[in-house]
Order: structure tokens, then C-alpha cells, then sequence
């Protein structure tokens, strides 16, 4: 068995796989996940907030840039841990796999650590082509694992603090050769032991030799590492691995965020949404027949009621198109990292409170005509209620709503998650 | 071994700030490890810890008992037949061969889902496989020109010197 982990550490070795590739990566996928950590609470809070918390309303583009940001750090972080993991492989196979207690449990962190965010990043993925094939539930779990991942990464980087230190300029990393300078014992036991333990194998000629078909492959293995010895050729090698997670990470990047920002739309070949794509011009999620809404919507008797306290009054269509209409540009932005901006027209919220009187620190209840969904009611804080850019909207891009897009009438907020702007309206409350 | 007890069990401090970063570091990482189980058992049913596990010890194992033995064995065939290959022709190769494998991992899925039928039209609207392939065609070619560009460069580098 020490044999076995001994030849997979070896065979496994590579001018790549160093403590400097480790740290150069490290520090881009912890900043990846650091940022998909932040804004990915930005998102989490926005949905569910406590009572006291209150959110910028402008500029009207944040939510949509930060949970673009969210979807595309998730999305380059996927190459990069990769790309990690490729750096430090050989430590899996450490002899004896464990020397103290205190590796116990370091090497039980980098386990949850591996485990947690392979797994975040593949779930993530997934809910933006819509697809769960896993038997927990998608939102619940991934904000759960958002904190083990950033703990146990917090764990990790304390234990290998030293090592990071040690590495973090690449002239401290390297000779005039470009051979990578091997930290010391003190810093890198795992490694110390490894080649004490070689040392010590090739010390004992006595000891036979691996015969057979472990022989075989041992020298085999031996023979293909051979000419990665050469401090010019390991350059190369070295250029070639980085070069290779660079164009990935750039790569993946450009070819899906263009469902998010503008600049790369051109380049979106592989995003799981295209802007302008749908009625209206505009994707959508939920639909209308999703929704149980085909009939209710298209009533001609429909109302929008709007009540505070013991007020309240009835808005047919036609009264709300009479009102004075306001115009706002202000984007659609998906939780799912897809986002769209649209000439919205309609009536302003500002108005329709004005007209029950409703105080201006009040919070709104918005109940749409769904029969159920977790999204059916929606609760609506003073800060939005209050902007004047929220719209009641009856129009998008210059005609009258979709059915798919919430006609008769929907709320476009400015800086919400899509899931908020309540669509085929029915009742707004004051609370 | 007695060499075991002279090395530590993990890298060593190297000052008086390392040690208390450290410190920091892992009381927060601990802490938020802790965060996260407890929402975790807060928001989410006992009955699914079992499918979370299978789930968490899955992703490991598909890295590190198929994509990492995988992509080393791959490595290690291209170091012992590519010898004849100068090494950054295999480096340029190396990198398309990558760029191509991420795109597949990530758009495979992307396929799959929409095969299975999406919720409405603008979910999935392109044909993912077809891209696919012409992505994979713009990576041979772009690949090809690099080294193309990466032989003449080298051969005229030669020649001067040998001049």
C-alpha cells in the first residue's frame, strides 16, 4: 500500500503541480467564491430579508450587475477549480496518508472543501438550464453549502498561510533557470516526507526492486517523466498548464455572460437565455399557462384592487390606462444570472398609493392572479414602493404587455430579482 | 519512523502575524462551517441528508477517482510518445485540448436539459450540440494556426542564429 501511494505521488508529479501553481490559482478561485459569496447573499437577502432591511433602488442596473456577476464567477470558477485541483492531485497520495492528529483534520477539510464546492458549482450550473436531478432542494442546499465552502476554504488557507506566503511572488519561486525552488521541511511536511521516504527506497538497493507488471509501469512512468526535468522544458510545461486554464476561464466567460452583459451578447453562444428572444422581445420564466392564469387574466370584468386599511377601490383596465402613464427603462434580472433591459409604460406606484392615501414608510402586499406558486404573494418594501420609477406597467417595448408577460398589468421595480415583478396583478395592499 | 516526530503536522509558522492570521482564519472557518450546517438543518428535511451525502461523496469521486487519474494518464502517454514533438507544439495543443474539454463539461449538460424539454421556448433556445461542434472546429483551427505561427517563428529564430 506505502509503495502504491509512493508510485501514484511520483507518477503523479509534474512541473505544474507545485506550491506556486497552487497559490496563483488559490488565490483566483478564492476570489471567485469570495465574490460569489457576496453577491450571491446580495440575492439571498433581497428575497428573503429581515424586517429592518432596506435596499438601493438605484442605480436601477445593481441587481442586475451583481447577480451577472454571481452566475459568471460561478461559471470561471469552474475551470479554475479544476485547474487547482489538477495543481495539487499528487497530495492525495500522501505516505503514511497520516502523521498526526492535526492532519486528520486537515485533510478532512480539504475533503469538505472539495466535495462542497465541486458540487456547488455543478448544482449552480445546472439550475440555469433549469435541470435537478438531485434528491434535495436546489436553494435551500446551495445557500447552506455557500458558508461550508468559505469556512473550510478559511480552514485551508490557515493551514497552508506559510506555504502561501512563501509563494506568492514568482521571482521567490523560481531560480534564474526557472526551476521551482522546494520549500523546506519546516514548511511542507507532506513533501519533506515524501522524498525522506524515496530517499530512503532508493538508500535500501537491498530491497528488491518492483518486478513485473508494477515494475514495468514504475519505470515506464519514470522514463515519461524523464525529459520534464529540464528546467526549459518544465517552463514550457508550465506556460502550457496556465495558458490552458486561462483561455478555459476566458473562454467559458465569453461565451455565456452575453445573457447578462451587454458588451458580450454578440459573443453568447452557449447561455441558456438570449436577450430579445420571446414576446414582447423579452424572455420569460414563468408562464402564463404554468402560472393557471389563461382565463382570469383575459377576463373582461378584471380589477386591480388596491386597499389600505379600511380604503380600498377597484381599477378596471381602462381606468388604469386613463391614468397619466409614466415611462421607465429599467431591466428584467433573473436569479438564474439572465438579464434584459425594457421600455416599460404604465401607471407609477407612487400614484395608485396616493389615491388610498397610504403613507410613505408603509410596506406593500402584492398578490398576483396565480392560484398557487411560492412567488404568488410578494411582499414589497417602502424603499421600492416609495421610488417613483416603480411601475403598475400595462406596456413593454411599446406594446401592450403579453399574457406571458403579466397582462393585464405587473410590477417592474427597479433593482428586484425577476421573481419579485409580480405578474397578472390583482391586489395591492398596504401593511 | 523517527524522521515523523522532527517534521511537523502541517506547514509552520514563520512569525508572530502568521500565527495570528492563522488563528483568525480558523475560528471564522470553523464558525462558518458551523453557520452553514446549522442552516442547513434549519431549512432542509433530514429525510434528504442521505441523497446530499451520496451527492457531496459523488463529486469527489468523480473528480479524483476519474477525471484527475483520467487527465494524468493522458499526460503521461503525451509525455512518453510526444517526444519527438517539440514541447510547446504540445503545450498549444495541450491548451485547445483543454479549452475543448471545459466548453463539452459545461455544455453536455446544457444538451441534456434540453433534451428533457425545457419550461418554455426561451429556455434553451439554441441547438447546444450543434454549437458544440463548431466550437470544438474554431478551437482545431485556431489551434492549428498557433502552431503554425509557433514553427515558422521558431525556424526563423534558427536560422538566424545559425547565420
Amino acid at each position: 500500500m506505502r509503495r502504491l501511494l509512493l508510485t501514484l505521488r511520483t507518477a503523479a508529479s509534474s512541473p505544474v503541480r507545485n506550491a506556486r501553481s497552487a497559490t496563483v490559482l488559490g488565490r483566483l478561485l478564492g476570489l471567485a467564491f469570495l465574490v460569489c459569496l457576496l453577491t450571491g447573499l446580495y440575492s439571498h437577502f433581497l428575497q428573503e430579508p429581515a424586517s429592518w432591511m432596506r435596499f438601493p433602488t438605484s442605480p436601477v442596473w445593481l441587481y442586475q450587475v451583481t447577480q451577472g456577476v454571481h452566475i459568471t464567477a460561478g461559471i470561471a470558477a469552474i475551470p479554475l477549480l479544476l485547474g487547482k485541483l489538477h495543481a495539487v492531485f499528487p497530495q492525495l497520495f500522501q505516505t503514511p496518508p497520516v502523521r498526526h492528529p492535526v492532519q486528520v483534520l486537515e485533510r478532512a477539510s480539504i475533503a469538505l472543501f472539495v466535495a462542497t464546492s465541486v458540487l456547488q458549482l455543478v448544482t449552480g450550473l445546472l439550475n440555469t438550464y433549469q435541470w435537478y436531478p438531485w434528491p434535495f432542494p436546489f436553494k435551500q442546499v446551495h445557500f447552506a453549502l455557500s458558508f461550508v465552502i468559505i469556512g473550510s476554504l478559511a480552514v485551508h488557507i490557515a493551514v497552508k498561510l506559510p506555504l502561501i506566503q512563501r509563494y506568492w511572488r514568482a521571482r521567490d519561486s523560481y531560480d534564474a533557470d526557472g526551476r521551482f525552488v522546494e520549500p523546506s521541511g519546516e514548511l511542507d511536511p507532506a513533501r519533506a516526507e515524501h522524498q525522506a521516504v524515496r530517499e530512503l527506497a532508493l538508500l535500501r538497493r537491498d530491497e528488491p526492486q518492483p518486478r513485473g507488471l508494477v515494475g514495468r509501469v514504475t519505470r515506464w512512468i519514470d522514463d515519461a517523466r524523464e525529459p520534464e526535468r529540464e528546467p526549459a522544458r518544465s517552463r514550457v510545461t508550465r506556460r502550457g498548464f496556465f495558458g490552458a486554464v486561462g483561455v478555459s476561464t476566458v473562454g467559458v466567460v465569453a461565451l455565456t455572460a452575453g445573457q447578462s452583459f451587454t458588451p458580450l451578447q454578440p459573443l453568447n453562444a452557449f447561455g441558456p437565455r438570449q436577450r430579445g428572444l420571446g414576446p414582447n422581445d423579452l424572455p420569460i420564466n414563468r408562464t402564463a399557462a404554468a402560472a393557471k392564469v389563461l382565463e382570469t387574466a383575459m377576463d373582461p370584468d378584471w380589477t386591480l384592487t388596491i386597499a389600505h386599511g379600511e380604503r380600498s377601490m377597484a381599477l378596471s383596465a381602462d381606468d388604469l390606462e386613463a391614468m397619466t402613464q409614466g415611462d421607465e427603462r429599467l431591466p428584467i434580472s433573473c436569479v438564474e444570472g439572465w438579464s434584459q433591459t425594457a421600455h416599460w409604460r404604465g401607471v407609477r406606484l407612487v400614484e395608485l398609493m396616493a389615491l388610498v392615501g397610504a403613507p410613505a414608510d408603509r410596506s406593500l402586499r402584492v398578490t398576483s392572479l396565480e392560484e398557487k406558486g411560492g412567488y404568488r404573494v410578494m411582499l414589497m418594501g417602502p424603499e421600492y414602493a416609495t421610488d417613483p420609477a416603480t411601475l403598475v406597467a400595462l406596456e413593454v417595448n411599446g406594446s401592450r404587455l403579453d399574457i406571458e408577460h403579466g397582462y393585464p398589468a405587473r410590477i417592474i421595480a427597479p433593482g428586484r430579482p425577476g421573481v419579485l415583478q409580480t405578474k397578472w396583478l390583482s391586489l395591492i395592499e398596504v401593511i | 519512523m523517527t524522521r515523523s516526530s522532527a517534521v511537523p503536522a502541517v506547514p509552520a509558522s514563520t512569525g508572530r502575524g502568521v500565527r495570528a492570521v492563522r488563528a483568525v482564519l480558523l475560528v471564522v472557518g470553523v464558525a462558518l462551517i458551523g453557520v452553514g450546517g446549522w442552516v442547513l438543518t434549519d431549512t432542509v428535511s433530514p429525510t434528504r441528508y442521505g441523497g446530499l451525502l451520496v451527492w457531496l461523496i459523488g463529486a469527489v469521486l468523480a473528480h479524483d477517482a476519474v477525471i484527475a487519474p483520467v487527465v494524468a494518464g493522458v499526460a503521461l502517454l503525451v509525455g512518453r510518445t510526444g517526444r519527438r514533438v517539440r514541447p510547446a507544439v504540445i503545450a498549444i495543443v495541450q491548451v485547445g485540448v483543454v479549452v475543448g474539454v471545459v466548453l463539452t463539461l459545461i455544455v453536455v449538460p446544457e444538451i441534456v436539459a434540453k433534451a428533457r424539454g425545457p419550461k418554455n421556448d426561451t429556455v434553451l433556445p439554441f441547438d447546444y450540440g450543434a454549437r458544440l461542434g463548431v466550437a470544438w472546429l474554431v478551437v482545431a483551427v485556431l489551434t492549428a494556426l498557433a502552431v503554425a505561427g509557433w514553427v515558422v517563428l521558431a525556424r526563423r529564430r534558427e536560422a538566424r542564429r545559425s547565420a
